[in-house]
């Protein structure tokens, strides 16, 4: 996807939420008896908003070269992110040990394709290690 | 690897096992660390609250176990509030409630649990606040602030909370009942507050009198009036409401303690005796004469009675201030 | 009591043997919590409380001060080493701090940090010292529309923080104004864009989206590269290893203008460390004759924000002891602890408890250099922590992010959150938009809200208000004349082209 094309999208995205932005505004209180209301400052900005990424729209579109973005890594980084939401769920259900333990287990094996005796090894050193230091000596809580 | 695995497990649930103190005896009392819930971050109102209650707990022995303060801030009260709701049947956690908690379901949609969904326990402190001015101001009386407000509508200016806060609830009865108007100006922290009035960019504020008390002393600020029924202690001098001539109620501020919902009966009347021998200690006694609180225990029921009644004459106030209603 | 035999005395109540042990557990205490992102001083010190009963208030207070300002230098090592903000206000170290880290210069960085941070903690001493009730006054001057100013200056060092694109700059920050309005409207109580729940009623916390675009979106783009080995050079020679005289020569100017700045600021009631050290970063990028280094590991960019958010302690503790007036959430702790002891915070304060406060001032000297001493040996040994390899780094740092941001405020709601903005700031990293200006607008966008509407109410509805009132116009103009110097630098550059 070239740049022209990246900026194009997000450009779009941004001026999509301005729009958002501005109907929700509209239905509150512009001013209120003692002074500007709840839609006040939204608007402006929702407003601001909207001009700045059409501009930005705009300029894409008329721009001559484009600049790659490069793209190669993203599945992995997706990848990573839907761990992520995955170890989230998991420390609803099980406690942050358990999803933690299982989060770094699988970065270190799928992510960096080492041994899974390392991964299952590193993935349990970290959650001890986490339990260790933070409920029993400082008293802070995990999830 | 497995063994480690195992091992690792088998610790973990040893050192979960021995937090686990065995259950007490008959009746009901609290069996392992008690948790009280608050809606404000550490260093708020019902946080200080919540730990000198807990200090006092101790050393009054009033509790067989610890009190532990947790903080749940957000949304003025609907997240403490719904954390509560959601611990339904939990015998080892309380809640302490304020005003905005009463308030806050009246106006906002997303604050669902009233005080009525959650188990009263206890009423413990009525807040009583005064009408101050800057030294220097011209006024010497609440009279004369309202005549100069009627003179010049809308140019006078008071700083306070939100727009459902005890503080602009005064002002919206004393301007219903007397026809001056002034305007209104929030400031969502107490310091704030305080520096507008000081540095002169507003004209009176309603305070509690534990915060006045030292710009007082230092002849930074005059007290006008106090919104209470009878004359507080530190305050021998200064008229209240009624007697200055203003016909209204003297609104409370409220704290007390709620409980999550479903708690047997048997459950309420162990609190409600706790806190009602708290309040009888010395300690409590001090507390109260060092934040100039009024002592304002209810039991559950009579708690309950005063939640309806507050409740209904709040909405009657906030809808003639103009603010919407959702509840 | 004057200041030289306040000063004596002072020393003489800091220099006992209990007081000195607790202003060294304090600043350990400190540095600790400050390098964890997420558990800050606030919460901290309300843990402790029941423990400083025990103590003499002296001795608790300097313990607790310890904390505060010892949280500061903290902040900063994470922030350098991982682009983790340990703090609120070492959001701005990540930009140059981890940029230096990148470049091998960990060290360099790390040692700088330590020493703005002492340089302008001694000065926010000094400050508070000699001039806390007469500036006490001063900032009472101050109300919602100097407020407003301040911040719509804040917002102009956007322009400074752009980077290649100014209109994806204006962009991010706007997005971070609308995540500042996200939550209960204080004055009308309508809530505003919560979607209907409940958790996001009171807007979403500051450190969750830092954390996530800043500490997750880096690891995530991190991720995208097979490749192992170290996460980031490991700084070799001692001229990575530790800030060079050519490093310090450098930072003279950022010195003096953070601690300046950062004490000042501070002493506003409202405007916190974040602020200061934004507005810090700004001046000295402003100010700076290489201001294209900023943002790819200039030191002064490093040592002036380090330096602010020091200095910012001292400016805070003077609306507290001479007004009772808490200006940040840490002395609002404070005052709760002070009236818990049985003092009374007000104008009388310190001609009442002249040991208190002197005694405080004194440890204060004192805990600064014990900070120095604890942490510039300690940097090459931090530089170390770059040595592990990122399969075990990158889980770490998204443990910690975690745990950092559960143990504000105790919601899982808030974890996924913090996952959300780290895809978003992957995405931000990817489609070149910056981060900094999306966290000004978060951090400015609500109080500059407040403080618009509450100036309308002073004035009716009117705008001039913010002009004719002095303070208020002068911080117009100010920021008027930043937004000018992007202007002025293209023509400048075309003035140079012409001429060739």
């Amino acid at each position: 996807m070239k740049a022209r094309n990246a900026d194009l999208w997000s450009g779009l995205a941004l001026a999509f939420l301005a729009a958002c932005i501005i109907v929700q505004a509209s239905r509150w209180d512009y001013a209120g008896p003692d002074g500007p209301g709840a839609g006040f400052f939204p608007l402006w900005y929702g407003i601001a908003m909207l001009v700045l990424s059409a501009v930005l729209v705009a300029s894409s579109l008329l721009r001559a070269q484009p600049e790659a973005v490069d793209w190669r890594g993203a599945g992995r980084a997706a990848a990573i992110s839907a761990a992520l939401a995955v170890a989230v769920v998991l420390f609803k259900l099980a406690g942050f040990a358990i999803g933690f333990a299982a989060l770094a287990f699988f970065i270190v094996w799928a992510m960096y394709r080492r041994p899974w005796p390392l991964a299952a090894a590193v993935a349990v050193g970290l959650a001890g290690g986490f339990y260790v230091l933070f409920p029993l000596l400082l008293g802070v809580n995990l999830p | 690897m497995k063994v480690r695995i195992v091992s690792a497990t088998a610790a973990a649930l040893l050192a979960l096992g021995g937090l686990h103190p065995p259950v007490q005896g008959q009746g009901f009392k609290p069996a392992r660390t008690v948790e009280a819930v608050v809606h404000t971050g550490p260093g708020g109102g019902s946080d200080v609250l919540a730990r000198a209650v807990a200090l006092m707990m101790e050393k009054e022995k009033l509790l067989p176990v610890r009190m532990q303060v947790v903080n749940k801030p957000g949304g003025n009260g609907a997240v403490a509030a719904a954390y509560l709701a959601e611990k339904k049947g939990d015998h080892n956690t309380i809640g302490f409630f304020t005003g905005v908690w009463l308030n806050n379901p009246l106006t906002s949609a997303e604050a669902k649990v009233t005080l009525r969904d959650l188990t009263p326990v206890a009423r413990l402190v009525l807040e009583p606040a005064v009408i101050a001015v800057k030294a220097d101001a011209p006024y010497k009386s609440l009279p004369d602030f309202i005549a100069a407000a009627k003179k010049s509508p809308g140019q006078l200016k008071q700083s306070g909370g939100s727009v459902t806060s005890r503080d602009n609830i005064v002002r919206q009865l004393l301007q219903k009942s007397t026809g001056a108007q002034w305007a209104y100006i929030s400031f969502p922290g107490g310091g704030e507050r305080i520096a507008a009035l000081l540095g002169g960019h507003v004209n009176m504020m309603v305070i509690e009198p534990a915060e006045a008390g030292e710009h007082i002393r230092a002849g930074n600020m005059r007290v006008l009036a106090q919104v209470a029924d009878k004359r507080l202690p530190g305050f021998p001098n200064v008229p209240t409401l009624k007697e200055a001539g203003f016909d209204i109620p003297a609104v409370p501020q409220v704290r007390g303690v709620v409980a999550p919902p479903a708690i047997p009966k048997e459950n309420v009347a162990y609190w409600e005796e706790v806190f009602h021998k708290l309040t009888k200690t010395a300690s409590w006694q001090k507390f109260l004469a060092d934040n100039q609180f009024e002592d304002g225990y209810q039991n559950a029921a009579e708690l309950t009675k005063f939640y309806d009644e507050f409740t209904g004459r709040m909405r009657g106030i906030l809808q003639e201030a103009g603010v919407k209603l959702v509840r | 009591m004057d200041v030289l035999s306040g000063l004596m005395h002072g020393f003489a109540v800091a220099l006992q043997p209990a007081n000195l042990l607790w202003c060294f557990v304090g600043v350990v205490l400190g540095t600790v919590v400050g390098v964890m992102p997420g558990l800050g001083p606030p919460a901290t010190i309300a843990m402790l409380l029941p423990l400083t009963f025990l103590m003499n208030p002296a001795g608790a207070m300097i313990m607790l001060a310890g904390i505060y300002y010892g949280a500061k230098y903290g902040g900063s090592t994470t922030s350098i080493l991982l682009n983790v903000p340990g703090e609120s206000a070492s959001v701005v170290t990540c930009l140059d701090g981890y940029a230096m880290a990148r470049k091998g210069r960990a060290g360099a960085a790390l040692g700088i940090a330590a020493i703005a941070s002492f340089v302008a903690g001694t000065v926010g001493v000094v400050g508070l010292m000699l001039v806390a009730p007469p500036l006490a006054k001063v900032a009472l001057a101050f109300s919602a529309p100097e407020y407003f100013s301040l911040m719509a200056l804040g917002l102009a060092m956007v322009v400074l923080l752009a980077g290649r694109s100014m209109l994806k700059a204006l962009l991010a920050m706007l997005v971070g104004l609308w995540i500042a309005g996200i939550g209960t409207d204080p004055f009308s109580t309508t809530s505003r864009f919560t979607f209907g729940r409940l958790e996001l009623l009171s807007g979403i916390d500051f450190v969750v989206v830092a954390i996530g675009v800043f500490a997750l979106g880096e690891v995530l783009a991190c991720m995208e590269s097979r490749a192992e080995g170290h996460a980031l050079p490991v700084p070799k020679g001692l001229r990575n290893l530790l800030p060079t005289l050519q490093d310090l020569k450098d930072c003279r100017f950022a010195f003096v203008q953070g601690s300046v700045l950062g004490f000042l600021i501070g002493v506003l009631p409202g405007a916190g460390s974040t602020i200061a050290s934004f507005i810090s970063y700004g001046v000295e990028k402003a100010a700076s004759r290489r201001p294209e280094e900023f943002g790819k590991g200039a030191v002064e960019g490093v040592a002036a924000p380090e330096g602010a958010n020091n200095s910012e302690t001292g400016g805070a503790l003077v609306p507290l002891l001479t007004l009772g007036i808490p200006g940040s959430g840490t002395t609002a702790v404070l005052l709760a602890a002070l009236v818990l002891w049985g003092f009374k915070p007000g104008p009388l304060f310190i001609s009442e408890n002249p040991n208190l406060f002197w005694g405080l001032v004194a440890s204060m000297y004192i805990g600064n250099v014990m900070l120095l001493v604890l942490n510039l040996p300690l940097v090459p040994l931090f530089a170390q922590v770059l040595r592990t390899p990122g399969y075990v780094l990158y889980p770490v740092i998204i443990g910690i992010s975690i745990v950092g941001v559960y143990s504000v405020s105790g919601s899982l709601f808030d974890v996924s959150l913090v996952v959300a903005f780290g895809v978003l700031g992957y995405l931000m990293r990817k489609l070149d938009y910056p981060a900094a200006p999306l966290i000004l607008g978060l951090v400015l966008g609500g109080g500059m809200e407040r403080a618009l509407r509450q100036s309308l109410m002073m004035s009716q509805g009117d705008l001039a208000i913010l002009a004719t009132r002095p303070i208020s116009a002068a911080m117009l103009g100010l920021a008027a004349l930043i937004l000018l110097v992007p202007l002025f630098n293209k023509l400048n550059a075309w003035r140079l082209q012409a001429l060739e």
